[in-house]
């Protein structure tokens, strides 16, 4: 069945056996395959709008708007009915306004809450220099991601949060993202899958993620129409708003 | 499958970094299908036989860990209120022990293999270990352990662990007897082992004071399909049963023989639980089987011993019991496991049954040592817990371990699934139900260990049913009125019927029915009449049929060592006179007569051992002369998978399935397709293979996180082309219209991408159901009531755009859809819906306004675009069979939500010329100096234009329940009666609309007469300051197509800041000009 050799095979030939890989190499792949550290790192700001669907047998589309800036700031919106929600992390603290109950006053958000929000203000990602920002990472080979054969990286990270990355092992992309997080002493479990790799100022992102609990149906379904690069961001829009927001 | 070269990754158009990789091969695999999915209904109402159960407080916390029989390894964080299955990647579901490492709660190590011998007990292979909580496992070693009973972690060192293990119970081995490990797993030493190859170990209890000195006992046992022994052949016959005792970690022992002064009885013995008191090392307590079976009690660590209870409970089924739980505080309170939890409080002098509501037939359990009166234990049907030192149980409703034997279908919409459960009785369950398939969706029919259940093809009130040894049954579900059937002995005969009984519909004449015994009987009348079809079919070889000396010291003659008996029963479904029988001790019997003349065929299956066990004998649905057969060698000692065709009546066979093809566990059941006769399913010991081609190639399914766990029987309901898998240790589980695996060829699979045929679509009704169950409760999945729509990749998409449209029967693109992107087969949906409509911005949501109405049923196309790659399909979507709505009603409701979801866009458009003028308005006035009667005058247009706003829509802001109707929300209640119900609104209804609709009119024409008149000379006394004059968009065109809310907000942004609107952000000073 399988006359043809793969090119990544004889790759990883010349490289040592797939057994070999160490959690930093494969991290190295995976930067390298995204674009490399230098293109990661001359990303400043990004803006990326799309929609997030949640399909079914009823389906509910919202609209996107998501600001993360390298100052370890972001901002998330996500628009239905003309009325925006909001979520935000100033790198110090979080806070949301949830409009659709008729309240648009912004309320501050718990430090497990946050924990979250304080992952997508990382504008590079935990992997990047992963050894500064306390994590310890782990190569765990490789496990079927449906019907992929996937590289599977665990990646411990300083708040506790627990991240199990799964790399296409041709590309090294990640395709699978488990995160494990303590809210409030319990666990939550959930799982990501990314895909429709696009390429932005030279570094590959997912245009498309789809999330749900662990093992479950992955309801949520995010899908990335544009992203710009490095757009000037005021910092207000970060801060826990001083007024209430206008009617 | 044949596979020509391939091209390269062709999309010049994608950019991939540099060393990317050629596209691999198409192959079929487990990727391939997996991605049709599977959803388990459970039930955890019944759940299953627990086989281990470990406990930890943890952060204030009880962690605990379930070790089910067949089903895998389930986590609690939370003291058993959620559970999660952390073992289901592994290549094996049956647990026999669990131990939490004393020192590290993360490192768990899990003994595969349930040591609970009975007749349908399965496999491991090996001990399993895990240092991060169950997330990941690793197999440590033990591999030809088959079970392992019990497992003892080293309270002061950790890289030592000790493991009981019986070992095989089919076959002789010498990997059997007491391992230890000393550096954490990495190499194992058989520290003890037994005299003979059928003796292993059967427990192991370790000092709470020093964790070097240990009692361990050894246990001769066998059991073959038609016997069992528990020690030697009889209650005097040699056994290589004994108890004995190390003091330095296992490297040497002392045998513990009985002799006068020691209080022990005499041997031979046979199955021995043992343990040490925690709270105090001298006392010890075994419970031996013997000619005089009964629990001793040691107080001087093991030196002497005194008999204390041998009441029924204590020395019952020494197979199936033998543990003993101690307090930990209290070493005169002890349990014992059995038919009944009985418990002493006097140091096993006396026991009773502890009392309560639990299953039963108990197996394991774990006192919490901070809070005794708090107790997890385990029995026959699940995991219950105790506040009151189990006394009285809550039952655990979240583990769906249960064990089905067989699993039928009804043509019921939805469908309802029958099956029966080792000790757990015969049940009918829901495939769908608005809200989930709660446990209380499932209906008890019938009592005992539970087999065959068939709905009656005559009459849907009724099924039949039977209990083991085939006490058969049918029962009226409205009375539950029963009447016994099972055909009876004649003069001086005994009719020998297996532990799991065949019962078999015919598929040709519905009302007939068969069960076999060693004789073949048929009833044409609902069981009021059986005649018999058939000599005795079996080899009837009396060696097998001593079932009354079953047991070894301790007889056991329960019906499941029943043996030379028929097993399965198949007549085709092509010809009622050609009908299959297949027998438990190897007999593959032929009529093509109605049963006048039978023929054994088994010796035309080449390559098949002797005497094998015919698990399933399947006629074709599509072929007269075609069958199918599944043997089962286990009871051998042979855990391959025999999978057999014959094409022409029994003289020659093929094996299509076996360990060659890369299945893996003995075979239990083959199905094949109603549709493709060369779409083939295999259930095995160890999971579920399918083929497309015949038998030529197999893959195992996975979809759905499908575990590799015993699937008994499966069932195909023809109407919705849905799999139904009967699993012994995870319930039920449904493969939603398994159609497009009747177009994988090898075409198809070298294609880049392409859509795959499924069922035709339903709008099947929206509807509410169940009650908030809390967390503790399962809940099975229902199927999707939105389209589903197929489509394959050959390989993972990674790189750039993969989407799908949908358009309408005129070709307009109505949806587009995220896709999912893993190989192989993959499934998404679509609601079916129109966009939801454009709904002013107001207080709060508009509920119902969130939905789109259900589009028309019609002939829709889907379209994938994926890279540059256009892919195309015809989608029908049909009205839901069940609804009784015609086409005319239907289109009137469509006509009346779509006028409804217009009327919405034009208060939209409406509401934002309204905004617009209004905030200019505000912006103008607060511009203007206090006491500026310009400013009060623009102030009061204002407050005017304000006022019709606050016509049409709710401003209470604050969240709370303002309660506030106005034109919105009016039309939103409207809105929701039209969209959720798809046959034709009532006339009331519609009147309301036209009624709102007035009102908008009237609220619009307030509007232009505002503008018409008071904004002239608002804008007059503007002009006259030199002030900006107020500007009134242009009313928007109702968009003939929906869309969504943010092109809305675009266009009206993009006109307020456009070329004849205002920069409201920057703004005019006007008091400059004053």
């Amino acid at each position: 069945m399988h006359r043809r050799i793969c090119l990544s095979a004889l790759l990883f030939a010349a490289s040592g056996a797939a057994s070999a890989m160490t959690a930093d190499e494969l991290i190295a792949k995976n930067l390298e395959a995204k674009g490399g550290i230098d293109k990661i790192k001359a990303i400043d700001s990004m803006h990326a709008t799309g929609k997030m669907s949640f399909t079914g047998d009823f389906s509910v589309d919202l609209t996107l708007d998501q600001v993360v800036t390298r100052k370890g700031k972001v901002r998330q919106e996500a628009s239905l009915q003309g009325m925006t929600s909001v979520q935000a992390y100033d790198g110090k603290e979080g806070w949301q306004i949830q409009p659709f109950g008729g309240r648009k006053d912004p309320e501050k958000l718990s430090a497990d809450d946050i924990k979250g929000l304080s992952d997508d203000a990382d504008i590079d990602g935990p992997l990047v220099d992963w050894q500064a920002k306390g994590s310890k990472v782990e190569y765990l080979g490789t496990e079927d991601v449906d019907g992929t054969e996937a590289h599977k990286l665990k990646v411990v990270e300083k708040d506790g949060d627990v991240k199990y990355y799964y790399f296409d092992p041709d590309y090294f992309l990640e395709i699978r993202v488990v995160t494990q997080r303590k809210v409030r002493g319990t666990e939550q479990e959930f799982e990501s899958d990314l895909g429709n790799y696009e390429q932005v100022a030279g570094v590959y992102m997912p245009f498309s993620i789809e999330s749900g609990p662990k093992g479950g149906p992955k309801g949520q379904k995010v899908t990335i129409e544009s992203v710009k690069v490095n757009e000037a961001v005021d910092d207000a829009k970060f801060a826990f708003p001083a007024t209430p927001a206008a009617k | 499958m044949r596979m020509k070269k391939l091209a390269l990754w062709s999309l010049a158009a994608i950019a991939t970094p540099a060393f990317a990789a050629e596209a691999p091969a198409p192959k079929f695999d487990s990727g391939t299908i997996s991605g049709l999915g599977a959803r388990n209904i459970g039930s955890a109402t019944m759940s299953g036989r627990i086989a281990a159960v470990a406990g930890r407080n943890v952060d204030g916390k009880s962690l605990l860990y379930v070790g089910a029989a067949s089903g895998g390894v389930w986590k609690s964080t939370d003291g058993g209120t959620t559970f999660k299955p952390v073992f289901d990647k592994q290549p094996v579901q049956s647990i026999g022990a669990v131990a939490i490492d004393p020192a590290n709660p993360q490192v768990v190590w899990v003994g595969t293999g349930e040591a609970w011998t009975r007749n349908s007990v399965s496999i491991g292979n090996g001990i399993y270990k895990t240092t991060d909580g169950g997330d990941t496992w690793t197999n440590v070693g033990l591999p030809d352990s088959e079970r392992i009973s019990r497992i003892v972690v080293d309270a002061k060192d950790s890289n030592t662990v000790y493991a009981c293990v019986p070992g095989r119970l089919w076959s002789d081995s010498t990997a059997r007897g007491l391992y230890v490990t000393r550096d954490g797993g990495k190499s194992w030493t058989q520290a003890l082992k037994g005299p003979n190859a059928s003796t292993g170990c059967a427990d192991v209890s370790a000092d709470p004071s020093d964790p070097s000195h240990l009692f361990v006992s050894l246990w001769d046992f066998r059991r073959k399909g038609w016997t069992f022994r528990s020690g030697g052949e009889g209650p005097e016959a040699a056994s290589g049963s004994g108890l004995f005792e190390t003091r330095d970690s296992a490297r040497t022992f002392t045998a513990i023989e009985p002799n006068k002064d020691n209080g022990l009885p005499a041997k031979p013995w046979g199955r021995i639980g043992i343990t040490i008191a925690p709270s105090d090392p001298k006392r010890v307590y075994a419970v031996i089987e013997g000619v005089r079976s009964a629990l001793f009690r040691s107080d001087d660590g093991g030196r002497t011993w005194t008999e204390g209870d041998r009441s029924q409970s204590m020395v019952w089924r020494p197979f199936y019991f033998a543990r003993l739980i101690v307090d930990p505080k209290n070493a005169d309170k002890i349990f014992k496991p059995n038919l009944p939890l009985i418990v002493s409080l006097d140091g096993g002098k006396s026991f009773s049954g502890s009392g309560g509501g639990a299953h039963g037939d108990w197996h394991d359990m774990w006192i919490d040592p901070d809070n005794t009166n708090h107790v997890v234990g385990g029995d026959d049907g699940g995991l219950w817990h105790s506040y009151d030192g189990g006394n009285r149980w809550w039952k655990g409703d979240n583990l769906p371990v249960s064990q089905f034997y067989h699993v039928s279908v009804d043509d019921k919409d939805p469908y309802q699934v029958y099956g029966g459960l080792q000790d757990n009785g015969s049940w009918a369950g829901d495939s769908a139900f608005p809200g989930g398939i709660t446990n209380a969706r499932w209906d008890n029919l019938y009592f005992g260990d539970g087999f065959w259940v068939w709905p009656d093809p005559t009459d849907a009130n009724f099924v039949y049913a039977e209990s083991q040894g085939g006490f058969l049954g049918r029962v009226d579900r409205r009375t539950r009125l029963t009447r016994f059937i099972q055909p009876t002995a004649g003069f001086k005969e005994k009719l020998r019927y297996n532990w799991n009984t065949p019962i078999e519909m015919s598929p040709n004449e519905k009302g007939t029915i068969y069960i076999g015994a060693q004789f073949l009987f048929r009833s044409r009348d609902q069981g009021q009449n059986w005649d018999r079809i058939s000599p005795d079919l079996t080899t009837n070889d009396p060696l097998k049929q001593k079932q009354e000396e079953s047991g070894g010291i301790t007889v056991d003659n329960s019906a499941a060592e029943m043996h030379t008996t028929i097993y399965s029963i198949s007549e085709s479904p092509k010809d009622g006179n050609v009908i299959w029988v297949g027998t438990d001790d190897g007999n593959v019997q032929l009529t093509r007569d109605g049963g006048k003349s039978w023929t054994n065929v088994v010796g035309n299956v080449k390559g098949l051992p002797k005497n094998s066990w015919v698990s399933t004998i399947e006629a074709s649905r599509h072929d007269g002369a075609t069958a199918y057969a599944t043997f089962d060698r286990h009871t051998f000692g042979d855990f391959d998978p025999y999978v057999y065709r014959t094409r022409d009546f029994g003289k020659t066979w093929q094996k299509i399935g076996g360990k060659e093809h890369g299945l893996r566990g003995y075979a239990h059941v083959v199905k094949e397709d109603s549709v493709d006769r060369d779409l083939l399913f295999v259930g095995t010991e160890m999971g579920l293979w399918i083929s497309t081609d015949g038998g030529g190639h197999w893959a195992e399914f996975k979809g759905g996180n499908f575990p590799s766990v015993a699937v008994r029987d499966i069932a195909i309901q023809d109407r919705d082309s849905d799999l139904v898998l009967g699993t012994h240790g995870r319930g039920i589980w449904v493969v939603d219209d398994i159609s497009p695996l009747r177009s994988i060829d090898d075409a198809m699979l070298e294609k880049e991408a392409a859509f795959v045929a499924s069922r035709p679509v339903q709008q099947r009704i929206s509807s509410f159901g169940g009650t908030v169950e809390g967390d503790a409760r399962f809940v099975g999945d229902n199927p999707s009531n939105a389209a589903v729509i197929t489509y394959y990749q050959r390989t993972r998409h990674l790189f750039g755009d993969l989407k799908i449209e949908v358009l309408d029967p005129n070709g307009k693109v109505i949806e587009t859809l995220p896709a999912s992107k893993r190989r192989g087969l993959n499934r998404i949906t679509w609601s079916m819906r129109e966009k939801p409509p454009v709904v002013p911005p107001a207080a709060q949501l508009a509920n119902f306004g969130t939905i789109g109405p259900r589009v028309m049923p019609g002939t829709y196309k889907v379209r994938m675009t994926k890279n540059k790659q256009v892919y195309e399909a015809p989608l029908e979507v049909s009205i839901d069979r069940r609804s009784g709505i015609t086409q005319a009603s239907r289109q009137a409701q469509y006509d009346a939500a779509m006028r409804v979801h217009g009327m919405f866009g034009a208060m939209t458009g409406l509401m934002a010329r309204i905004n617009a003028v209004r905030e200019q308005a505000n912006q103008l006035a607060a511009k203007a100096p206090e006491g500026d009667p310009l400013r009060k005058q623009v102030g009061a247009f204002a407050e005017k234009v304000d006022a019709i706003r606050k016509e049409i829509v709710a401003t209470k802001e604050g969240g709370a329940i303002t309660g506030e109707e106005r034109l919105r929300e009016k039309l939103d209640n409207v809105y929701g009666a039209i969209v959720f119900y798809e046959g034709a609104p009532g006339p009331y209804q519609l009147a309301t609309v036209d009624a709102l609709q007035k009102e908008m009119d009237g609220v619009s024409a307030e509007f232009d007469s505002l503008v018409a008149t008071d904004l002239p000379k608002v804008n007059a006394a503007l002009k006259a300051k030199g002030a900006p004059e107020i500007q009134v968009p242009p009313a928007q065109p109702v968009a003939e197509s929906p869309v969504s809310s943010a092109d809305i907000n675009a266009a009206f942004a993009a006109w307020a800041h456009g070329s004849f609107g205002l920069d409201l952000d920057r703004g005019t000073d006007v008091r400059e000009r004053d």
